[in-house]
């Protein structure tokens, strides 16, 4: 790490002028800094100054509420959010999602905010010496390079993969997240908030960068919902996803009612699939429904030189997931 | 939104490199174009920003005093610091394995929860309770689970052996019956390249019967 | 005839025996050399080259030297020379802190003309593959030819054939304390080295030769270690840069490799590429070999593999190369060449086995020459349960399959001459024995004081055993080869035999008996012929008044052997949709001689079995094409085996002799070859390629599919 500055937040008016008044890069934003002390090691990053989001007051903790639905703040820990019980029984995705996030010790200081503002683990973006599109150079390496755990959704021109698991959870759930910036608060669906390359090939999401996120809301859970996460990995821990769903389904017995399913590890920004749902919806989900969920969950799909398993895992997740659902 | 701002990390030339055909003098990948001047103190823009600060750390129950960088790890004050009054702090317990929160050596507990101190900047662990391994003796008398782990030889060339003795009393401390599936899940962020993990997994079973 | 007696005499050895140093390292107070903290210590850091080939244009020291805290850079490349592969060294630095050895590093200016590289086989032999290496065309070397028998004449009594290719990647050793050092000079002819090591005397040797001093003039300290694998021999260009470093500056100098160094430039295990084609009789006898291999060791040579492995073939014909590419060289890895021959060997018999239709361990039973291994089958297909496997590969409906799979190895371990011991009684009663060994995690300390506690009647924790430690003059190999404890235990048994028959010497007249008459009991010695005379440890100890007992050891051959066989049984269950694959339980049945210690043998085997699976499963260097970089140099995309990788993992501790041999090394050469054919008897698909990841498994469905 080169050197910075740190400062304590004291209120997110204090932390959105600090911004305001600074170039792009010098100034950054901390929380458990287990994705951006990575980053500064590699001196991907290299801030003047580091504001410390920790010593907010009112962003950490998870609320339940019957008629507006869950609230988490944006420092709450992945730890917390794994094991409450609220989430754990009427939002299992969201439980499960964050269980699966890397190792105890991390789940213990990384939170809500950070896991969703990460950035790429892509090994290109994460080695300095390699100049990537992404860091500003000309290519994308992966492109002809060693693209294994790269997009195969949604790509061009960058092939990263967002690696939160905690997105794509949320965003099956309908979650919405509060930004606050100098102009003040706004609130928008998580879904709006991750982008794709082609709209902004440096940035993930659509976070100013005088902005910052200070909590997630998600709707009241509805009654006959069952929830999955699933996520396929090489090793048991810690490990991205190669390819993970969460999927969430209103069922009426084996009927599904509505369906939403998000991909994880396999596109720029969580994937939400328009055309699984559309093949779930309604429908008396069996062996074959399922399948065509599946295999219409990837119809678009574009693989890479090393990722084209990619298609055949993330089409038999979504069947595994709608199946989970009937039994 | 702002301009992008990068700095262009390195100015070797990738399209020369892609094809592998270097032509001319290029300044080398390894050093930096731009240098971000980063020596100087506090920032005047950014108030009460500190680059150094000295900080009150409380560890295995002693106070400590130590000056610090703004980037100085937990880890590093651990092993390396030098409290204000000379003495080398010296808990070389905790290793630094990974340096990226990818293997467990580091693995301290801070307010009684496992934590990578080679991921935590010294300056947040003020105010905390800090725990490593060597705080977890009472005097000659070894936790229970750093006695199991000998007993069962759960450790080889002992290197990675620390952060498992700490995963594992954390894991003990909020569970104190874990089945071998949970045990699993609560070392799942340690690493052994001996391989001693079905000693360490009866260790901890030896060791949860004590709690 | 020296020999280690009987079972059912030992008090000691061959039993379970915690080890030694188990207190200091569960407390964290075990220091290694990353842990070493000398008065004044300054942190050296080098500077390493992210290109793979270069021209070194200019190299400006001046901006490093100048900064604050910063006491020494010193150049490691010369202007001129070529860099050939990435993570070679530039310069170094020494500073008051690690963090501005850091920084220091950043500021220097290194002017690169960038060349054509290649970093991946395929690169290197590709047609117009830029020519790395002035002695090699084709960036290979001149192919190893070796025959036997006659393989046309093989190959025409051959019922079945089997023609295929198999690969292994390279795989880094990922000790979890890097390679390091530290230096300090007591004056400018006394170093003192504290060495992440195998090897305390090559070490000082290297250093001594380095700085032409007299090797007693340089001693090395490696009190504990935090794993070699067989890549800590010698101190590197980093241990000679820790001592340069701590030279210039006259302070001591700790010099660690990065996680990221370690995997670059501190060795790994070579690739393999077999294409092999064999041939077998109808009655199930291998009969030809034909094999064209090659591998990389990096830009030297050094990629070697075992093949045809452990079976008898009779008729062959095997050509090796090395390939050389820019990365990093190889270095010895656990059982050098063997995991990767006895993955290709044993997917190749279970290949010959499915066409001639018959059960894959009849048909190593057929052609295996061990007799060792013959009942080792027969012990672990029962505790495997073989009778499970699917007769038919594949078969089923299920989602998730099972299979099981049989692999088989061998190694020498026999150890050898040149370990120099004492062990020494004093009047107190206490006891030390001292040896230039070092203990890398094996338990060879705890070793040592079980066979001195045995021969001397006492126990274990009552032996100060100081290993690890030029200073005493004592020399011993380094610990590889799984040398050490065959090397080591002959000369302590023999050595503790010889301080014991002084000690005896001195007693006899006192219990009026004859030296022959005399024994050892618990802490006490007795007369054979007459029971009631006895005297106590310390009272007989206490006879030597100012004096001491210090014995040397030789090493009796009569005592150890060489020649280890090992066979392992693997169960798993793969998820046909997703391609992971989860171990069920791994059966290791290995040859262990006399095994000193039951417990640290178990872990050993442990370990060996953990490593071959994370081979297997997980591990593989990825080098870019592009950037000619390696892509995971860190632990999150080099996957090693976690919790969750393990399975439940039956040691069998298999003794066929007393005598002492070592098995650091052999657990992990079977492994892979029964996972391989695990998850082959589960799916019905043969991966040939290692590791055996999702991607694989899912691929190779899509294909039997279509
Ligand atoms: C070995 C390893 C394995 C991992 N495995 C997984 C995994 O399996 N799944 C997964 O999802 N993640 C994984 N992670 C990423 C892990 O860092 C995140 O899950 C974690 O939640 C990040 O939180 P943090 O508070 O530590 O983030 P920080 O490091 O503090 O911040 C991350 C980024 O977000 C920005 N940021 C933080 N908070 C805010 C905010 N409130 N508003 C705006 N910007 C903000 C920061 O500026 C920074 O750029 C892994 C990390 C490591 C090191
Ligand atoms: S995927 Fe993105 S981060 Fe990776 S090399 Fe391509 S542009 Fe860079
Ligand atoms: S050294 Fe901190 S997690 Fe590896
Ligand atoms: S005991 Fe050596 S790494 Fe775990």
């Amino acid at each position: 790490m080169e050197k910075f500055s740190y400062v304590n937040a004291t209120s997110v008016e204090q932390v959105t002028t600090l911004l305001s008044d600074s170039r792009w890069g010098e100034v950054m934003l901390v929380a458990g800094g287990t994705d951006l002390l990575g980053e500064l090691k590699e001196y991907i990053e290299t801030p003047k100054t580091l504001i410390n989001l920790k010593t907010l007051p009112g962003m950490e903790g998870i609320k339940v509420d019957e008629t507006t639905g869950l609230t988490i703040g944006a420092l709450t820990t992945v730890a917390d959010i794994a094991k409450h019980p609220t989430i754990r029984h009427h939002y299992a995705v969201v439980a499960e999602a964050a269980g699966s996030i890397a190792t105890p010790q991390i789940r213990n200081v990384g939170t809500l905010g950070g896991n969703l503002c990460q950035r790429p683990r892509c090994w290109y973006y994460r080695d300095e010496a390699t100049n990537c599109l992404k860091k500003g150079g000309d290519i994308c390496f992966a492109v002809d390079g060693l693209s294994k755990y790269h997009a195969i959704l949604g790509g061009d021109p960058v092939y990263i993969v967002h690696p939160s698991d905690l997105a794509p959870a949320l965003i099956a759930l309908g979650a919405s997240v509060k930004i606050v910036g100098p102009e003040g608060e706004k609130t928008m669906l998580l879904e709006d908030f991750f982008t794709l390359p082609a709209a902004n090939p440096f940035r993930e999401n659509v976070l100013q960068s005088n902005e910052i996120v200070v909590e997630v809301q998600v709707p009241p859970a509805k009654p006959n919902t069952k929830s999955f996460y699933l996520k396929a990995r090489e090793k048991g821990a810690p490990d991205f996803a190669l390819a993970s769903v969460a999927a969430v389904f209103e069922m009426d017995g084996k009927t599904c009612a509505s369906a939403s399913i998000v991909l994880g590890g396999v596109a720029p920004a969580p994937w939400r699939s328009k055309e699984a749902e559309a093949a779930l919806t309604g429908k008396m989900i069996d062996d074959s429904v399922s399948r065509q969920a599946g295999a219409d969950a990837v119809k678009d799909a574009q693989p890479l030189n090393d990722n084209a398993y990619k298609v055949t895992l993330t089409q038999n997740l979504v069947s595994r997931a709608a199946m989970m659902a009937a039994s | 939104m702002p301009d992008k701002e990068k700095k262009q990390g390195t100015n070797i030339s990738r399209r020369n490199f892609l094809k592998g055909v270097g032509t001319g003098t290029v300044a080398a990948t390894v050093a930096p174009s731009v240098l971000i001047g980063a020596e100087k103190e506090a920032d005047a823009q950014t108030g009460d920003a500190v680059a150094s600060a000295t900080i009150q750390l409380n560890i295995n129950g002693k106070p400590y005093q130590v000056e610090v960088e703004a980037r100085t790890t937990l880890l590093t004050v651990l092993r390396d610091g030098i409290d204000t009054s000379g003495t080398n702090i010296d808990l070389t317990g905790a290793k630094l394995i990974c340096d990226r929160g990818e293997c467990g050596g580091c693995t301290v507990m801070v307010d009684g929860k496992t934590v990578y101190a080679c991921m935590m900047l010294a300056m947040d662990a003020e105010g905390k309770q800090i725990t490593t391994v060597e705080g977890l003796a009472d005097g000659d008398n070894l936790h229970p689970v750093q006695d199991a782990f000998v007993q069962h030889d759960a450790l080889m060339c002992g290197f990675c052996t620390p952060g498992f003795v700490v995963s594992s009393a954390a894991l003990l401390s909020e569970n104190t019956k874990p089945t071998l599936e949970e045990i699993k899940v609560g070392l799942s962020g340690n690493t052994c390249r001996c391989g001693t993990y079905p000693f360490i997994f009866d260790a901890v079973k030896t060791a949860s019967k004590k709690m | 005839m020296a020999s280690w007696g009987e079972a059912s005499e030992s008090r000691l050895i061959g039993k379970r025996i915690p080890r030694l140093s188990g207190k200091d390292k569960v407390t964290g107070k075990a220091k290694y050399t990353f842990d070493i903290n000398r008065p004044g210590l300054l942190y050296g850091r080098i500077l390493r080259s992210e290109v793979a080939r270069a021209n070194v244009v200019d190299l400006d020291l001046s901006e490093a030297e100048a900064m604050p805290g910063v006491k020494a850079v010193l150049p490691l490349v010369e202007v001129g020379r070529q860099i050939r592969y990435q993570g070679q060294e530039i310069a170094a630095v020494a500073a008051e802190t690690d963090d501005i050895a850091k920084d220091a590093i950043r500021r220097i200016r290194v002017d690169l003309e960038e060349l054509p590289f290649v970093v991946t086989e395929e690169d290197a032999m590709a047609e117009n593959a830029p020519q790395i290496r002035d002695d090699w065309a084709g960036n290979q070397s001149e192919p190893n030819v070796r025959e036997e028998g006659d393989i046309n004449a093989g190959f025409e009594q051959a019922a079945v054939e089997v023609e295929a290719t198999y690969h292994t990647p390279v795989q880094t050793h990922v000790c979890l304390e890097t390679h390091g050092h530290v230096a300090e000079w007591e004056d400018d002819e006394n170093l003192t080295v504290w060495a992440s090591t195998q090897g305390v005397f090559g070490v000082r040797n290297d250093l001594a030769g380095h700085f032409n001093l007299p090797a007693n003039q340089v001693r090395v300290i490696t009190e504990h270690m935090g794993g070699g694998f067989g890549s800590k021999f010698g101190p590197g260009v980093e241990g000679r840069t820790a001592a340069n470093l701590a030279r210039a500056t006259g302070r001591p100098v700790k010099l660690m490799l990065t996680r990221k160094a370690e995997h670059l430039v501190a060795g790994n295990r070579p690739s393999m590429t077999q294409h092999v084609r064999a041939g077998a009789t109808s009655d199930g006898r291998i009969i030809a070999y034909d094999m064209k291999g090659y591998g990389t060791g990096g830009i030297s040579s050094g990629a070697g593999f075992q093949a045809p492995y452990v079976y008898h073939v009779p008729n062959r014909r095997t050509e090796r190369r090395n390939v050389a590419v820019n990365v990093g060289n190889q270095r010895a890895m656990r059982a050098p060449g063997h995991p990767q021959g006895a993955f290709a060997m044993d997917s190749l018999m279970d290949e010959l086995a499915e066409k001639l239709g018959m059960n894959p361990l009849e048909f190593r039973r057929i052609n295996d020459p061990s007799e060792v291994r013959q009942a080792q089958y027969t012990l672990g297909a029962q505790e495997i349960g073989w009778h499970r496997r699917n007769s038919v590969p594949g078969s089923g409906t299920a989602v998730k399959k099972r299979g099981i799979g049989v692999g088989s190895g061998q190694w020498g371990g026999g150890g050898g001459d040149g370990t120099q011991a004492r062990v020494t009684i004093n009047a107190d009663g206490t006891v030390e024995a001292v040896t230039g060994t070092q203990d890398i995690g094996t338990g060879v300390r705890t070793a040592i004081a079980i066979i001195v506690a045995e021969e001397l009647g006492l126990n274990p924790t009552d032996v100060m055993v100081k290993v690890g430690d030029s200073g005493p003059g004592l020399p011993s190999g380094g610990s590889g080869g799984s040398q050490t404890t065959a090397s080591v235990a002959p000369v302590i048994k023999t050595a503790a035999a010889a301080a014991k028959q002084k000690l005896f010497e001195r007693v006899a007249p006192q219990l009026e008996a004859s030296v022959e008459d005399l024994r050892v009991g618990n802490r006490t010695i007795y007369v054979v012929s007459d029971r009631t005379k006895t005297i106590k440890w310390e009272l007989a100890t206490g006879q030597l008044g100012m004096e001491s007992i210090s014995e040397g050891g030789h090493w009796d051959r009569e005592l150890r052997q060489g020649g280890v066989a090992g066979t392992q049984f693997a169960e798993v269950e793969v998820d046909t949709e997703t391609g992971a694959i989860r171990l069920i339980k791994i059966v290791a049945v290995q040859d262990c001689g006399l095994a000193i210690n039951r417990l640290t043998t178990e872990s050993q085997i442990n370990g060996g079995v953990i490593m071959g699976l994370g081979q297997a499963l997980l591990e593989e260097r990825f080098m870019d094409p592009q950037t000619g970089r390696m892509l995971n140099a860190n632990l999150e995309d080099y996957k090693v085996p976690g919790t969750f990788e393990i399975p439940e993992i039956k040691s069998i501790v298999f003794d066929t002799h007393r005598k002492v041999t070592g098995v650091g090394e052999p657990p992990c050469i079977p492994t892979l070859g029964a996972i391989a054919n695990a998850v082959y008897n589960a799916i019905g698909v043969r991966i040939r390629e290692l590791p055996i990841t999702p991607d694989k498994i899912l691929t190779a469905l899509a294909e039997k599919k279509a």
